[in-house]
This record gives structure tokens, sequence and C-alpha cells, in this order.
């Protein structure tokens, strides 16, 4: 459907920054946090990490899924530049809901590339988890920094919002078919049973908290191994009891995202400009090969499959890379299924055979094709915008090869990021080290 | 014809209180939107025209409803499932298909696509929106 175009010159990555993903409400030491707090902390890490100062940054884009809701704010962007030392700068703020933090690289990136700018910032925030106090009504007047715990009842009534109000809320299949569309259409597709594809469910989550496990930013990091032993079960007994209940027409509970709290952000620099920008560089730059992107509205049939078949065609198209060149990938698998299905169609696991690959454990951060070695959205957690920009944040950390207890084994070059969200925006973001 | 600025939602959903299921049909290529909107997006024409679509469908895909993708309101429709479905006259989307159950389920996916028409359901709000029901039920 689309082609890309190379850019206009070369996009790097000099710097990133992540909070941990965390219940802010249930921890008097988070209790209270604000946006501009948890912005301009990821924000500042990524400054430091690239070794620029705020001045060197020219421009910053500011992604929240829901900035109301989250907030209390229509204009996120302008509220928070003031606590990154960006002040008076220039600044747009966007949501594409759960695909917002890889939409995040594809507007720095182009910023970057068009020559408008040499320097951007580009950050996330949501919380997923709570709303400033009181919660009964986004109208009433708010607490300057008390918050109430996000019910899951709100939560819900609000991710109405991100489908179509004329006609495909009225038609009810399109939102109801988020939860197991994908599954099915493996299921279907691969001719597997549906016993294989709960298996495989149930590895991608026990493989997501084993990469949990061993990473601090993550929200939970029990493993399953531990949760069963303490339930006096073996694992595939805890995995199909009711712990880990069936919700859906394939999914289980534990397929299911951890919404929370969190922020994240990245530098991106003209690569011709680093010298000149990032004096105190400690990495190796690394490249935004190219985004590909596609969205299908939610009445789209298989809008998941689609719109990444679509995506990794686009920038595979563009780079002449393929599956075969990816050493890490990463899937925002709020629904866990993602994960399985996105890899496959970008060749990162052959076609028909991810599943195997999975309940084989190869796919964790210790395996020969790592997934989501920070835990996914089932473990590292879901602060819904930032969580593209967290991926982002531990894929460069890992092809920095600064991962410590959970560094995959052979120091990765290149990784995609497959992004989702939103109903469905889908982002396919390619990124490599640089070569010295 | 012109590009115009009209109600195509409410007139979508008027027919629907008529018994009547209107699309919009490309006078380009042929294509048929439903539901109706301005464009085209088989061709990129900007312009499409009012069009009665027979009702006449199939089912490629089904996946049955469980807690996470349910709602009260739905009990109303009996036994169902969500699926891909496919007009006669080309159009794919996302729909509600009644007449299948954990019980045929099975048997039902081995013969896809079903064929399956459409039929207007009664929404909690006071509007009636489509479904489909199979020709034949197990």
């Amino acid at each position: 459907m689309g082609t890309l175009g190379k850019y206009g010159r070369s996009v790097s990555i000099i710097g990133v920054g992540c909070t941990p993903f965390m219940y802010t409400v249930d921890h008097e030491e988070t209790n209270g946090l604000t946006e501009g707090e948890m912005f301009g902390y990821a924000a500042l890490k990524a400054m430091e990490d690239a070794g620029v100062n705020p001045r060197d940054v020219d421009f910053y884009f500011h992604g929240e899924a829901s900035p109301l809701n989250g907030s209390n704010y229509l204009t996120p962007n302008v509220q928070v530049a003031n606590w990154f030392g960006m002040k008076g700068k220039g600044s747009i703020h966007h949501s594409e809901a759960c695909c917002t933090g890889y939409l995040a690289i594809e507007q720095a990136a182009n910023a970057v590339a068009s020559g408008k700018y040499d320097c951007v910032l580009t950050g996330a925030v949501e919380f997923g988890d709570s709303t400033p106090s009181p919660a009964d009504s986004v109208e009433t007047p708010k607490h300057p920094y008390k918050r109430d715990k996000m019910t899951m009842e709100k939560f819900l009534k609000t991710t109405a919002w991100l489908y179509d109000r004329t006609y495909t809320r009225s038609l009810m299949a399109g939102q109801e078919l988020i939860y197991d569309d994908a599954a099915e259409w493996y299921v279907r597709t691969r001719g597997i049973t549906p016993e294989q594809m709960n298996d495989t469910l149930n590895w991608m989550c026990i493989n997501n908290r084993r990469n949990a496990s061993v990473n601090p930013l993550a929200i939970e990091r029990r493993t399953y191994e531990s949760l069963a032993k303490e339930a006096g079960m073996t694992l595939d007994e805890y995995m199909n009891s009711p712990y880990n209940p069936r919700m859906g027409d394939f999914l289980r509970a534990g397929g299911i995202e951890l919404k929370c709290d969190g922020a994240a952000a990245a530098i991106l620099c003209a690569t011709e400009k680093i010298p000149e920008i990032a004096k105190k560089l400690a990495h190796t730059p690394i490249e935004v090969l190219g985004i590909g992107s596609a969205a299908c509205e939610a009445s789209t049939p298989h809008f998941e499959v689609r719109a990444t078949q679509e995506a990794v065609r686009q920038v595979y198209e563009l780079t002449g890379l393929s599956g075969e060149d990816l050493d890490l990938f990463y899937a925002n698998d709020f629904i866990i299924t993602s994960h399985l299905v996105s890899a496959e169609i970008a060749g990162y696991l052959p076609y028909g055979e991810g599943w195997k690959y999975i309940c084989d454990g190869r796919t964790a951060w210790d395996g020969d094709k790592p997934i989501n070695t920070n835990g996914g959205r089932t473990s590292f957690g879901h602060a819904h915008a930032a969580s593209g920009l967290a991926d982002m944040y531990e894929a460069c950390k890992q092809l920095w090869g600064e991962c410590g207890e959970h560094q995959v084994k052979h120091t990765p070059k290149t990784a995609m990021l497959r992004g989702y969200g939103g109903a469905q925006n889908v982002a396919a973001v390619l990124i490599r080290t640089l070569e010295a | 014809m012109s590009i115009k600025l009209e109600k195509v939602v409410e007139k979508f959903y008027q027919g629907l209180e008529e018994g009547k299921f209107l699309g919009r049909k490309c006078p380009q290529c042929g294509n048929v939107e439903f539901p109706p909107v301005y464009a085209c997006n088989a061709c990129g024409s900007y312009e499409t025209e009012w069009y009665e679509i027979s009702g006449r469908a199939k089912l490629h895909s089904i996946v049955l409803p469980a807690a996470l993708s349910s709602k009260p309101e739905y009990k109303k429709l009996g036994k169902f499932a969500y699926g891909e479905v496919e007009l006669e006259e080309g159009t794919r989307f996302n729909a509600v298909v009644r007449g299948i159950s954990k019980k045929n389920r099975a048997e039902l996916t081995k013969k896809l696509p079903l064929d399956c028409h459409i039929a207007v359901f009664e929404r909690e709000g006071g509007y009636k929106t489509v479904v489909f029901d199979l020709d034949e039920i197990n």
C-alpha cells in the first residue's frame, strides 16, 4: 500500500531513560508522583545517557494515551517542559494510545531527518493505574498531586473511546475481537490445535516473566515457577488452574497487560552532528533504519495481522533486510498473542514454527531467539503510551551490552520493535548499531 | 456528482429502522462500502452512491464470546460468535453472527466459510444495528 522513501539524513538514538513501571499509589515512596516528575525523570535520564544538555535539545515530542484521564490535561506537553530544562522550547503532544511510544520514534526521526532539527527529545508518560484525585469525573477540580487508584471498571469504560462511535461500537465485534482474533487466525492458518495454542499462550507468559524476574525496572518479578511451587502445583497445573483463569475464547488472565504508571524517553540526533552536539557521548549511536506503519480500524478483519504485514513489508522493502537479519525482537503484547503472531509475520520466527520456539523457551532472554527481554506488557508492565519507549530503552541497552543480569547471549546489532495499539495503529521500527 | 457534506450515518441508521441495509457503491470501480462512508477505499474515488445490499454473506472465522469479550446486553443475542463476514458484494468486516455456540463450534469451523444473512438487532440506547444469522443452524 505504501512505499517508504529514505531519510534525508541519517538519524541515531544516542541516549535513553526510563522510570520503573509501577503502581504509584500503592507505595508511600511513589504515591503522589506527578506527570512533570515522571516525564522529567525519564527525559533527564535520556539526556544524561546521551551526554547532552537540555540547551542542546531543539524540540521535544510528548506522548500520552489519555492525558485527560491521567493528569487532567488537554495540552500535557506545555505543562512539563520546565521539569527538564526545556522551558520555552517548541513541542507537540501526540496520542496513538498503546502505539504512542513507537510512533514517538517515528515523529522524532522524521523531524531530524528532514533537517529541521538536529537533536530532539521524544518521551511518553502514562498513569494507567491511577488518576488525579478525586477520581469521580474529569470535570471536578483536582488536588495538586494526590491520586486515586484507576479501577478496572473505569479503565474499561474509557477504553471504549478507542473505537469508532458511529459504526464499530454499534456493531460490537470490532472491540471484542481484540482479545482472541489473532489466536483464532494463527490456529486456523497454521493448523495447530486449540490445546497447542493454550500451551503457547502459557509459555509466552512464562518466558515474559522469566525476563522480568531479572529486570529491576519490571513491575512483576515473581516467576511462574515460584508461584506454582507456592501453590503446591506443577508449572503446567498452575498455568491451567483457576490461578490463571480463562478470560477469553483462548486468552487466559496471565496473557493480559499489567496496566500501571511509568515514563520513558529517548534522544535522537542527526548522525552527522553527534560529535558537535553530544560531546560526552557514552555509547555507539544506534541508527533508525526505517519505520513502517499502518493503521486498521477495528472493524477491519484481522486488523493486527493485516497492519503488521503491511508495516513490516514497508520497512523490509526500504532497507533490503529480512527477518533473518534480526537479532532481537520486541512486540507490544498487551494481549500476549501479539508476541507470537508479530514475530512470525516479521520472519524472526519461522512460519508455522514460532509456537514451538516459544514452548521450548527459546524466546526467553537467554534463548537463541529472544523476544521482549524486559518482560513485555504482561510482566514488565504497561504504562500505555510509555511502553514503546520503554521497549526502545531496553533494546538500546541490549544493543549496547548494558543489560547486566539479563544481557542476551550474543550482543545484538539489529532489532525490530513492533508497536501496536489504539485500535489499531501498527509500527515496525528497525534499528541497528552504527558501524564504527 | 460532486463531493457532498451529508448525513451518511443518520441515513444508515434510519434505513435500519425501515429494514433497509444501506451501503455506498463506487461508480468508478463498483466497490461497496458497508457500513457507508464518503469515499471508495478500493480505488480512491472521492464519491460513492447509495446502494442497498442484498444481505447475503459468508462467515470466514469464528471467535466465541467470553468473560472479557461480552457484556450483559449481549445476552439478548442468544448464542453467537464474532467473526470476519464477507458480503455478497465483496465487502469484508467484523460482525456478530448468531447461531454459533460452544456445542456446534468445532463442527461449524470445519465447514467454513458458512452462508449467513443480515438481520437487525435492537441495541440498548434506542437504536438498531446489524448482525448476521447462519442460514442453516446445526
